[in-house]
């Protein structure tokens, strides 16, 4: 680890002024994420600007019915807060799948949505990586991918994104909103995170020295009747080889409204828009779940060792589709 | 930079503490508090389980700086936690602890020259009482983290179900016992909780 | 010497109790649960450095320079040794075969292998120091596979070996070979009604022990140095450590500290020598403490293992013949792959009674990161296959696969293909019964349980992935056998010094052995046996070190055996001089002391008839008595090189295991709902006990079957090293373990016990592969299975 200053800053202005003084400024939130990569050399900040004393620990109601998190809110209370269990259960078992009991009361929103992923490669610094090293080369691709993407990979990157939280949030079109040296902004999480292509170490659009303030969760009441389902290679405590986060409205056996995305399947959180085109209007029916989650997976690209994710997502997409169906016709 | 926070009710200082120290590097090596455990140092095994202002983190991945001001309690502190939780003190380190009992607080001897089972019984938390009964120590590395991860599980819920005491230390690895015994222990301490209220 | 942290003694008092047969509570364990017991990494002095090991990054390259300069010029670093620095000509180690670089010498043979040290005044200023080191590689074509081991152009791991082995492999990269034959196996194989082969791969498993490697050496005013350490076996490592330091072993004064589980890892030398090293360049204090990167490249792990099996048996289900091939992957150094081998092809025929069979065990060198010692240690591997060949002769059969191998179980008096006779009870039949009728746990509990329904308790656990759908429950059973004890004609022994004195006014027995307390409770059975022997309370722990002989390794489930033996060997010497001291006293006073069986109990001499003769108190009256003393067990004799037979072994230890898993076949995910297990334990000295490491060692049986493995590129490197990829379960993977103890004594063992810390580890694993194949119809012919070998694709 190399030298570095540690600052704790109290309001956004003052937090975003700090980091604009030094380029090689991090903002810390809870450190799971960050203090790791730090000790393994890959994240190497000059100065660390912790906002967890910052005033963005709240969940709010908007006025027209959704939710505006604060960025500084922990895994932990995000997962209880009786809102969102009530309008956006996915979301509450999105968190609670992700990690262990001791990192989401660290952890916090923001940091959650700039998690770096855990690609092997990515954190041996004796090896190539085009996310930690642009242009040094991907050696997942020839060799261990198992838990590698299969949508939206590029031949410079097939690292997934690991955040569960964030497969919820983008099932629920939520809204990143930042301040920056020039004023707020926002950003929908579907443009938050940009595409691989060939520019890997690029992974958000947000601008240079913009401080996640919060995530607002537009009204959705399709969300009301939501799942996240995650599967891992043991019960707890690892990340998912496939997940997903749903939600579904259905009368009198058709589907008028679905939302689907996808988790460690891409370098971001990945929304079926395919799958839901081809559902909405459809009949609610195991066959029908099947052929759109062959239609989002058509585009899948595998690997030798990552082919199974193909199979495990249909899977996954029947399964909680059915079950849902099941819920909201009860 | 200097660090100045509470630890197991006492106020400590550090001096020199470089940034990038962990709050477990700090209290094992130099407050003298290496009941903490070093299992994984990346928050993935919770050996290093401590409360900060009352809630449980992985030590390992609080940076130094991060603990200024705070109160952080480790195993060492974890009977005195529980006795003054059992004696209506708040023991969730929200309300802080009484000048009082600030200025009683001793470090106990870090080498623990004698192993005295049972001579100081009253000393022992019920967790730690029915770690020992129940056979959930072996090699003994996880149970720190385990002890204050099941200690703060049953000041929430004082009649865990087994699925909930499962949930609460998945955070917890163990190499030794198979879990079992450690499931034992937590259901025994909270049977002897009841029948002592 | 300023402050210290180090090991002290363990002293249960008056309060305390418990002898031979009773749960007794471990004498550390308050200590443990107040966080002050002293582990390696807890060790700390005055003054104290850190030290840091630079490893390599390749698999397989020639060093062609080191510059170490930028490193040493740095603040607070107060030395850089590469193996130039290096004091005698001793500069290998190992436990059978010295093939081990202290520091690497112009070559590295596996990732990870150690190339200099650094001594600081911050673990972070030793790290950064490390980087600076400038080493100069050369990549060098790998060897990580049976195939490219054994090329006629391999490249040789250690060219012009001459090792005692060396005269007889086929290879220069195998380190042994173990060929077993007995009876005529194609007569056999012709009167088989069915034949079943297959083939079996076991992936790496880690020890995954919790404390990493770790420890303090402290140099010495006579010019050598004090070891605090968390090994397994304290004089093994003396041994290797004192020719590389160019120091007599007693100016290497070793004492153990904590240690926080070993499982096999700490068999072999980790950053022993490299403290040393340091401490007495530098004249201070160096405290070395892996992290779990380190951890994994600092410790041998469990061969990974492919196995070829076939077997025969006739209409009426009793075995023909069998024949197997096992190669090991015993990676860059030998460590105990010598000694894995002997065991996998002497114990590849497990619990049955098969008098044809054609026997072939090898372990290869190649640059894959060394193997060695783990729980069950050759055993493992060759469960896995059998216990799935037997599932397979039954289904081809049409029987009931316990009833199967319940036909064709050993028993006492059975021949081993070794020729020796198993000559204490070998309840293999018996424990498959036990297991079979122990009650299943209920169906479709989430069903059953209906809106209450616990999510948490299907398959996928926390992740709220299964809901019921499509969940199919599988039933699995295995058998296996463990040797106890250092076989092959090693001898194997310990040394027990017991004091026993006067102090307040009551006797106190002092224990003091070499012995590695990992967490397995020998220190609470030493203080049971000098109890139950000594008929005193009062036991103190001495710590275990150097000072006393050795105990021999924590490991082969022979603690409990062997240097528990010593104790009461010891104790029961201490004894006879307590009576002979009480003859010459109170003799006169009563003609019992010379004609009836005295025993002490409970701080007094007594006759057998129960009658009171004298007190402890009064017979030693200030008098100490002081015994130091080896003990053995049989000797065992090596096996014939060709042929494969000898008396090779001393003891086995038998479990038997039921899985019971639910399975969503769609998702690829297993929930074990229950792991029972039957095993003979010969006699439970500490009850409490031996259902612990049942359940532990049940559980890492566990781990390999469905998620352990070391994931190692075809380039030789290691891909997981760390917590977040290499995955032991966690409580929610872990099902209830209900226990079912055998007590049937081995005269032939002190008080009848039987080394029990392995043989759950071997039936555990298979049992939950054949239930899973119950469940899906999948073969999975490889550990661990992972949920992409079940979604079908």
């Amino acid at each position: 680890m190399r030298e570095f200053g540690y600052q704790r800053v109290f309001d956004v202005p003052g937090a975003v002024a700090l980091l604009g003084t030094d380029p090689e400024a991090r903002f810390l939130g809870g450190g799971t994420n960050l203090v790791d990569l730090m000790k393994a050399g890959v994240e190497r900040p000059a100065l660390l600007v912790d906002v967890t004393e910052l005033p963005l620990g709240r969940i709010e109601a908007t006025a027209d019915g959704g939710l505006r998190i604060g960025a500084t809110v922990t895994n932990s209370d995000l997962a209880a807060d009786p809102q969102v269990r009530r309008h956006y259960p996915a979301l509450a078992q999105a968190v609670l799948a992700g990690a262990s009991g001791q990192l989401r009361n660290m952890a916090t929103i923001g940091g959650n949505l700039l998690q770096r992923t855990r690609c092997g490669y990515f954190a041996d610094l004796t090896k190539p990586c085009n996310k930690r090293v642009p242009g040094s080369g991907c050696p997942a691709i020839e060799g261990e991918h198992h838990n590698h993407a299969i949508l939206g990979a590029s031949e410079h990157c097939v690292a997934v994104h690991p955040s569960d939280m964030g497969v919820a949030l983008t099932a629920f079109d939520a809204v990143v909103s930042y301040e920056t040296a020039d004023g707020p902004g926002e950003l929908p999480l579907a443009e938050f995170y940009l595409p691989v292509g060939d520019t890997p170490h690029l992974e958000t659009a947000l601008p240079s020295g913009a401080l996640i303030t919060g995530i607002t969760l537009p009204p959705n009441p399709v969300a009301a009747v939501s799942r996240y389902r995650k599967v891992r290679e043991r019960a707890s405590y690892a990340f998912a080889i496939g997940s997903i986060a749903a939600a579904l409205d259905v009368r009198d056996g058709l589907v008028r409204e679905v939302r689907l995305a996808f988790g460690a399947v891409a370098s971001r959180p990945w929304r079926a828009r395919e799958a839901e085109r081809l559902l909405t209007g459809g009949p609610a029916s195991a066959e029908a779940f099947a052929a759109a989650a062959d239609a989002e997976l058509a585009a899948a690209e595998t690997l030798p060792h990552n082919a199974y994710k193909v199979t495990l997502m249909r899977n996954l997409v029947v399964a909680v589709l059915t079950e849902l169906t099941e819920e909201a016709t009860r | 930079m200097r660090l100045t926070f509470t630890v197991n009710g006492r106020q400590q200082e550090a001096d020199d503490v470089w940034e990038g120290e962990s709050l477990l590097y700090v209290l094992r090596e130099r407050m003298g508090l290496p009941g903490s455990k070093n299992a994984c140092e990346q928050g993935e095994c919770g050996s290093c389980t401590v409360r900060l202002d009352g809630v449980p983190v992985c030590a390992c991945l609080v940076a130094a700086g991060q603990v200024q001001d705070r109160e952080v309690v480790t195993v060492e502190g974890l009977a005195d936690y529980a006795r003054q939780r059992a004696e209506g003190g708040c023991g969730t380190g929200a309300c802080g602890t009484s000048l009082d009992d600030a200025k009683r607080w001793q470090s106990k001897p870090a080498d623990g020259r004698t192993g005295e089972a049972g001579a100081f019984p009253q000393q022992l938390s019920a967790i730690q009482r029915a770690f020992i009964d129940a056979g959930a120590v072996q090699c003994g590395f996880c149970t720190p983290g385990l002890l204050v991860a099941a200690d703060e599980l049953l000041e929430r819920n004082a009649s865990p179900s087994d699925e909930d005491i499962r949930e609460a230390l998945s955070g917890n690895l163990c190499r030794c016992t198979g879990y079992e015994k450690i499931l034992d222990a937590v259901r025994l301490a909270a049977a002897r909780t009841e029948e002592a209220v | 010497m300023g402050a210290t942290r180090i090991p002290g003694n363990i002293t249960q008092g008056s309060t305390a109790k418990g002898g031979i047969g009773e749960s007794t509570l471990r004498p550390d364990g308050t200590l443990k649960v107040t966080g002050e017991f002293a582990y390696s990494s807890d060790m700390w002095h005055e003054d104290m450095l850190w030290g840091f090991t630079l490893r390599s990054p390749h698999a397989h390259a020639e060093i062609k320079s080191i510059d170490t300069s930028e490193a040493l010029a740095q603040a607070g670093v107060y030395a850089v040794l590469t193996y130039d620095d290096l004091p005698t000509d001793v500069k290998n180690y190992g436990l059978e075969i010295q093939d081990t670089p202290v520091l690497a010498h112009g070559r590295v043979r596996h990732h990870g292998e150690p190339v200099a040290l650094v001594a600081a005044d911050h673990p972070e200023t030793a790290r950064r120091a490390a980087a600076k080191i400038k080493v100069e590689y050369v990549q060098l074509p790998v060897v990580h596979d049976e195939q490219t081991a054994l090329a006629e152009d391999a490249p040789l791991l250690h060219p012009g070996r001459d090792d005692h082995h060396a005269g007889h492999v086929p290879h220069p990269n195998v380190v042994h070979r173990q060929p077993i034959h007995r009876g005529d196996v194609a007569a056999a194989r012709a009167r088989a009604d069915v034949i079943v082969s297959g083939e079996y791969v076991v992936g790496m498993q880690d020890q995954a022990f919790l404390g990493p490697e770790s420890g303090l050496a402290v140099p010495a005013e006579d010019g050598g140095v004090d070891l605090y350490i968390a090994t397994q076996w304290l004089h093994s490592d003396l041994r290797q450590i004192a020719p590389v330091l160019g120091l007599p072993p007693e100016k290497v004064r070793m004492t153990l500290s904590g240690v926080g589980g070993a499982f096999g890892g700490r068999e072999d030398l980790s950053m022993q020598i490299h403290a040393c090293l340091l401490a007495l360049r530098t004249g201070k204090p160096v405290k070395i403490v892996y992290n779990r990167f380190e951890s994994f490249f600092g410790h041998v792990h469990r061969h990974p293992a492919k196995l070829w099996y076939e077997h025969g048996a006739t209409k009426d289900g009793k075995l023909t013949h069998m024949r197997c091939r096992i190669v090991l992957d015993g990676g860059a150094y030998a460590s105990a792959s010598p000694a894995v081998v002997g065991n996998a092809s002497s114990l590849s025929v497990g619990p049955y009674v098969i008098d044809d069979v054609e026997i072939e065990a090898v372990a290869l060198y190649t640059n894959n990161p060394p193997c060695g010692a783990m729980r069950g240690f050759g055993a493992v591997q060759a469960c896995f296959a059998y216990e799935a060949q037997m599932d397979k002769l039954a289904a081809e059969l049409g029987m009931d696969p316990v009833e199967f191998r319940r036909l064709n179980a050993m028993s006492q008096g059975t021949l081993l293909p070794t020729g020796q006779v198993v000559d204490s009870p070998a309840p293999v039949a018996e424990l498959l019964r036990r297991i079979k009728a122990m009650p299943l746990p209920p169906e479709r509990q989430w069903e059953t349980a209906g809106e209450s329904a616990d999510v948490r308790a299907l398959p996928g656990g926390l992740s709220n992935t299964t809901h019921g759908e499509g969940v199919v429950r599988g039933v699995g059973y295995a058998v296996g056998i463990k040797n106890v004890g250092f076989s092959e004609g090693f001898d194997d022994y310990s040394t027990a010094r017991v004091r026993l004195e006067v102090v307040g006014g009551e006797p106190v027995a002092v224990v003091h052995t070499a012995m590695a307390e990992v967490g397995q409770g020998g220190v609470t059975v030493h203080a049971q046996i000098a109890r139950t022997e000594l008929g005193v309370t009062q036991v103190t722990i001495h710590p275990a070190d150097t000072q006393v002989g050795s105990a021999g390794s924590t490991s082969a489930s022979r603690q409990t055996y062997v240097t528990g033996g010593a104790v009461k060997n010891t104790c029961e010497a201490v004894r006879e001089k307590v009576l002979e001291l009480g003859r010459a006293r109170f003799g006169s006073y009563h003609p019992a002391w010379a004609t009836a069986e005295l025993l002490l109990e409970s701080g007094k001499v007594v006759t057998d008839g129960g009658e009171v003769l004298a007190d402890l108190v009064e017979v030693l009256e200030g008098e100490a008595i002081d015994l130091e003393l080896e003990w053995r067990h049989r000797p065992t004799e090596a096996f014939d090189l060709h042929t494969g037979q000898g008396n090779g072994h001393v003891q086995y230890s038998f479990a038997a295991h039921r899985a019971v898993v639910e399975v969503d076949t769609e998702l690829g995910l297993v929930k074990v709902v229950e792991l029972a297990c039957a095993q003979d334990v010969g006699r439970a000295l500490n009850p409490l006990s031996v259902v612990g490491q049942i359940q532990g060692g049940t559980t890492q049986g566990l781990g390999l079957a469905v998620m352990e493995e070391i994931v190692v590129s075809k380039e030789a490197k290691v891909r997981n090293p760390s917590f977040t990829d290499y995955l032991i379960p966690t409580i929610l993977d872990t099902p209830t373990i209900p226990v079912d103890v055998l007590e049937l004594a081995d005269e032939h063992a002190p008080y009848g016990l039987r080394g029990i810390g392995e043989a759950p580890t071997l039936s555990s694993t298979p049992a939950v592969v054949s239930a899973i194949r119950a469940a899906t119809g999948l073969a999975l012919n490889r550990v661990p299975v992972r949920p992409e070998h079940l979604t079908g694709t």
